[in-house]
């Protein structure tokens, strides 16, 4: 006999506090014991799996930092330096020289003798607002309107055939007639990017809908009677998280690029933009020596773009299920 | 299929009309109709009643309003009335006051307000304006009426005029005999050699078909495209004129005018039209035309603007295919290897970089190579069209990569891959027979969509390098107000853009026999 054993009666207990008759419950029954799994912590793991992500995720940590919070702490006026003829058109190093060894210098001064690095950065922050605000409201309207028209027959008919229209109205003509009405600020240009920005974004969630929408399992929830509106909510929008996180990743760059285009062409904001600096920089371009306040703009909104398209595609990547394993 | 193709064509000008329409609303009822004189030095110069008349007459220009002066319907009903010149001066002197004015001027004006008033229009008399006893600078009595040119009538009067068909009867004044001529030999040519024309008499043009030894050859003007008329841009001009006329400077060559006189000019007497009196009018048209057709264009050295934009965009459409393709096809192959790794890296390079960033680097780097960074029509050198080519294929380039590689890989799975692997295919045959075939689907349907894109051109590749090309004419357009041009412009690209989606799908059909447009697959 094993001596580890303890026999029962030792223990003074009577039959009752010793066993207890469990009776069947059939609504434990139903429940499968597996590990905790929570979609976000999944996501975030498979992201931070890749250590260039890291990476990234730091650098745009920095570019957000100057965006929003490098304006904050510096007084930075454009025509400190208007009168004083040696301050202008200065590569950095001359720059650094002559009007003191700081940040501010470190990318030479411009055409009316200011900062250029603070020029950019109270350019990026116009610029990044404008492409966080645009996207927000592009995504929300386009996300929603798209699901409605995935879904409903009726409103699908109506809705093809204004995609077909206001697509053929030149984007341009729309924003250079909304500015023109309004004044070329900063709002007017969020009002011009978003009042048609919206419908691209909705017809590719539609097609990703229809797509979704007659699959089998929606089929059974359907015929089991499952409301419309929680089958969108809880069997199709989970499935789109990765494609809506995807897009978001194009969307906000393109903003940027778009306004910078729309700027180059002489209809954009009034506000000293990153657009607007490489507008009124160009003829420095091929002039020796004046490249400094042409590129920097270039370089910062092309570095803004690629981060935020990359952080973007790469979470996209992380937040589709099927990597999680 | 072509009963489909045809409703789906029906379909698509019906839409184009409702974007001309929404254009129309934008642009006529939307925009603040003052910005116009925003940098108007006339305007600014003007004071009093002249300012005020100065605008609804501007605004007639721009093509917003009906407007007529008084004096102006006086001329107007003086042919049917019988009236003098004589009279209709007295008649049109109406007094700084409407109480001043004599009975016959009162009667007339009576008429003129209740004629314009019974058509909707806005009938408006200005007193004048006066000071120290003496008319103010700009300050004369003013008498006028306007009216809104409402959508509906715009809008009909636009599409029934788009196309115009040259008529015998086109010529109001006596001209002799109306009519149209053939005859095998072009008395331009001397009248000895085979030219087959036809010249008319009572139409716009003198010669409404012709041949010569430019392509296409055989050219017309009996059928006329009017797209709109141009105020500021290319003032008096068609859009679709000016988007096809040639530029560049002139080519002159010996040239035989009708009444035998030879001089080295850059005339292009084909394209004589009608002009009343111009021969007498002028000495130098005397000794040279023989009858009233001497409106004549001159001939340039260079190409349109759609010339230059479709050479330099079908140039880069073509070399883009035959970089793109093959290159997606290499980076779906060696998946997850270094090469698709650099292609993936140039992909976000060309998707996340503003357009404009990547376009200036490519004219820095051209510009150190030596390469020419500005267009200039006037030179033979080939090498500036290399800048503006590379600029619109190197983007094109890497959009083709991305989605042949997307399309490649996800064909890789199918069962018919595994079939061929199995069977003993090589790689290569698998990816260049089959799943090519497969993948390539979806970028055919792009190519109408580009070559036709061709045509619009390109808003800041032109612009960079200073192409004269047709991509800036609606933003030129729009920054100088020009409404005709802006209505054209639109038109012209939505009917591309609705042509080219049409024929994509008739040659993505082609391709694939399994796409049908009949009815049943439908």
């Amino acid at each position: 006999m094993n001596e580890n054993l303890i026999d029962l009666k030792d223990l003074n207990m009577s039959e009752e506090e010793l066993f207890s008759h469990v009776d069947h419950s059939s609504l434990e029954s139903e429940k499968i014991t597996a590990p905790r799994y929570s979609y976000w912590r999944s996501v975030f793991r498979v992201f931070f799996r890749k250590r260039i992500n890291i990476v990234i995720l730091s650098l745009f940590a920095v570019i957000l930092a100057f965006t929003y919070i490098y304006p904050l702490l510096v007084d930075y006026d454009p025509f400190a330096n208007l009168m004083n003829s040696s301050a202008k058109h200065l590569l950095p190093g001359v720059a650094m020289e002559r009007l003191g060894k700081n940040i501010h210098w470190i990318l030479g001064a411009g055409a009316s003798g200011q900062s250029t690095f603070d020029a950019v950065w109270f350019g990026s922050r116009i610029s990044v607002t404008m492409a966080f605000i645009c996207a927000a409201i592009n995504l929300i309207v386009g996300v929603v309107i798209g699901a409605v028209w995935g879904f409903s027959k009726k409103v699908d008919i109506i809705m093809t055939e204004v995609y077909n229209i206001i697509g053929n109205v030149p984007y341009i003509l729309f924003i250079s007639v909304l500015v023109l009405i309004f004044s070329a600020g900063f709002w007017t240009m969020v009002f011009a990017l978003t009042i048609t920005g919206w419908l691209g974004i909705a017809y590719f969630i539609r097609t990703q809908v229809v797509i979704i929408r007659d699959r089998e399992y929606n089929l059974a929830s359907r015929c089991l009677g499952t409301p419309i509106m929680r089958i969108a909510m809880k069997n199709i929008l989970p499935f789109m998280t990765s494609v809506i996180v995807t897009l978001a990743a194009t969307e906000i760059p393109s903003y940027i690029s778009y306004e910078v285009f729309l700027s180059y062409i002489g209809m954009g904001m009034s506000d000293m933009s990153l657009g607007r600096l490489i507008y009124q920089a160009e003829n420095a371009m091929l002039t020796p020596g004046w490249q400094f306040e042409f590129w920097s703009p270039v370089a910062v909104a092309s570095i803004i773009t690629i981060v935020l398209y990359v952080v973007g595609q790469n979470l996209g990547d992380a937040s589709d299920p099927r990597t999680h394993m | 299929m072509t009963k489909y193709l045809i409703r789906r064509l029906v379909h698509g000008l019906v839409s184009v009309i409702i974007v001309v329409a929404i254009v129309m609303i934008l642009i006529y009822s939307c925009l603040d109709r003052q910005l116009i004189f925003a940098q108007d030095p006339v305007f600014t110069q003007l004071g009093n009643n002249q300012k005020i008349v100065y605008q609804y007459r501007k605004w007639e220009d721009y093509g917003y309003i009906d407007y007529v002066p008084y004096p102006e319907w006086l001329q107007s009903i003086a042919a049917e009335e019988n009236l003098s010149q004589e009279e209709v001066t007295a008649l049109s002197a109406f007094a700084q006051k409407a109480t001043g004015d004599s009975e016959e001027v009162a009667a007339y004006v009576a008429r003129f307000t209740e004629y314009y008033e019974s058509q909707g229009y806005t009938v408006t008399r200005l007193d004048a304006k006066m000071s120290k006893k003496k008319v103010a600078p700009g300050g004369q009595q003013q008498l006028y009426a306007y009216k809104d040119k409402p959508l509906l009538g715009r809008l009909w009067n636009y599409l029934t005029g788009l196309i115009s068909v040259d008529n015998i009867h086109f010529v109001q004044e006596d001209i002799g005999e109306r009519g149209l001529t053939f005859t095998l030999h072009d008395p331009l040519y001397g009248g000895k050699t085979f030219a087959p024309a036809i010249i008319g008499n009572g139409t716009l043009h003198k010669y409404l078909l012709y041949t010569d030894g430019k392509f296409p050859f055989i050219h017309q003007n009996l059928v006329t495209i009017n797209l709109g008329k141009s105020y500021t841009v290319n003032s008096g001009v068609d859009v679709f004129q000016s988007m096809n006329a040639p530029q560049g400077s002139y080519v002159s060559s010996v040239i035989t005018y009708p009444t035998g006189h030879t001089e080295s000019s850059a005339d292009d007497l084909h394209s004589a039209t009608y002009a009343y009196g111009s021969r007498e009018a002028n000495l130098v048209n005397r000794d040279r035309f023989t009858d009233d057709y001497t409106n004549v264009v001159t001939v340039k050295g260079g190409l349109s603007q759609i010339g230059y934009s479709f050479v330099i965009g079908i140039i880069a459409s073509a070399l883009a295919y035959l970089l793109g393709v093959p290159l997606g096809i290499i980076m779906a192959r060696k998946k997850d290897k270094l090469v698709d790794r650099i292609g993936t890296i140039y992909i976000v390079f060309i998707l996340a970089v503003p357009s404009l960033a990547y376009i200036f680097l490519f004219k820095a780097i051209g510009y150190s190579l030596g390469l020419p960074t500005t267009f200039n029509m006037d030179s033979n050198d080939w090498r500036m069209y290399a800048l503006p080519i590379v600029s619109l294929a190197l983007p094109s380039v890497a959009n083709l990569m991305k989605w042949l590689r997307r399309y490649m890989i996800d064909q890789m799975n199918s069962d018919y891959v595994k079939f061929a692997r199995s069977g003993g295919l090589s790689e290569r045959e698998i990816f260049t027979r089959h799943i090519l075939k497969n993948a390539i689907i979806p970028l055919v349907h792009g190519i109408p969509g580009t070559v036709l894109g061709a045509l619009i051109g390109a808003i800041i590749t032109e612009r960079v390098y200073v192409v004269p090309g047709a991509g800036n004419l609606l933003t030129k357009a729009i920054n100088m107000y020009d409404n005709g041009v802006i209505v054209g412009v639109t038109l012209f690209y939505a009917l591309l853009s609705v042509i080219s989606i049409i024929l994509g799908d008739v040659l993505m059909s082609m391709v694939d026999p399994r796409i049908s447009f009949t009815s049943k697959a439908r």
